[in-house]
């Protein structure tokens, strides 16, 4: 076992040993496993594909169906359930100035999912069409609302491997915008799809140059 | 090849670890000493000399919150333990260099 002497190192064994010490403490206190962003790829693929499914054929759009919205809350849930398990392993025991910044950087994005039910309620108000109000707006504007804070709080702390999957994101729900209602969930779905494969990809090429 | 040029306090297997496991936090946050524990997998005696060792070098500081039982000891590194182990990493490079 490693540790529990305390003679010399060769420095090859040095190498070694911190190399792999750096390797396990990175996994272990890792917010976003690679097993984690896989199973979120599939969920989100899974859930934007049914919604999709749900309303491609509807001429005039009404809306994902209930059945297809009820996939997706439960997707939902369960990716929840899942980060939250992660994170708390990851976090345990450990305190400082990086965890008061993420409970704040938490409370911002939670905050910026509200706008978009807040914009889909107002447009519902104002008698918008089923195209606006269960199409376009709830999928687009969540990808838009929320990548964009995500966006800001990456520039501000220089973390470019979240940047550019919060670009990635802001990107598919710009494109979301313009390709019709039904078209809307297969783009925001592909989005976030990418937007998660690249925040997955970033470290291992960082790793992979240095 | 001769280990002169590496620093003596980092460079022990047990000390080595404690150290490039607390520089994989971010700058400022501390690490529990049972989480620590738990990830080096050493008996609490063992931790405690080493972690006494890289804290009387300025390497890492410890705090201890609350009594008996319930008392919780939190470790973080210090700049100068960040910057040996810099240094440390430097030195191993050198010595390994065009292997």
């Amino acid at each position: 076992m490693h540790g529990t002497q305390d003679d010399g190192l060769d420095p090859r064994e040095a190498a070694q040993l911190l190399a792999e010490t750096t390797r396990q403490a990175r996994r272990q206190f890792s917010f976003s496993p690679p097993w984690i962003s896989a199973f979120m790829g599939a969920v989100i693929l899974a859930g934007y594909a049914a919604l999709w499914l749900s309303t491609r054929a509807q001429h005039p759009y009404k809306g994902p169906s209930v059945g297809a919205i009820g996939l997706v809350y439960t997707a939902v849930a369960v990716t929840i359930a899942v980060s939250v398990t992660v994170y708390r392993r990851a976090a345990a025991g450990v305190s400082g100035p990086s965890v008061r910044q993420r409970q704040i950087e938490g409370i911002a994005i939670l905050v910026s999912y509200l706008g978009s039910p807040l914009i889909q309620g107002a447009l519902k108000h104002d008698h918008a069409g089923n195209a606006l109000v269960y199409g376009v707006i709830p999928a687009a504007a969540p990808l838009i609302i929320v990548g964009t804070t995500v966006l800001g709080i990456a520039a501000s702390k220089a973390d470019w491997s979240q940047f550019s999957a919060a670009l990635v994101v802001v990107i598919g729900g710009f494109v979301a915008v313009f390709v019709g209602p039904s078209g809307s969930w297969l783009a925001a779905g592909i989005g976030l799809f990418f937007g998660v494969a690249v925040h997955a990809a970033a470290p291992r090429v960082r790793l992979g140059r240095s | 090849m001769s280990t002169d040029a590496l620093d003596p306090v980092i460079h022990a297997p047990a000390r080595l670890r404690i150290v490039a496991m607390l520089a994989a936090l971010p700058r400022g946050d501390s690490l529990s000493f049972t989480r620590l524990q738990d990830m080096l997998n050493l008996t609490p005696g063992n931790l405690i000399t080493h972690l006494r060792k890289l804290e009387d070098a300025g390497y890492l500081v410890s705090e201890t919150t609350g009594n008996g039982r319930a008392s919780h000891t939190a470790i973080a590194l210090t700049a100068e333990g960040r910057a040996a182990l810099d240094i440390y990493t430097d030195a191993l490079r050198d010595l390994l260099g065009g292997l």
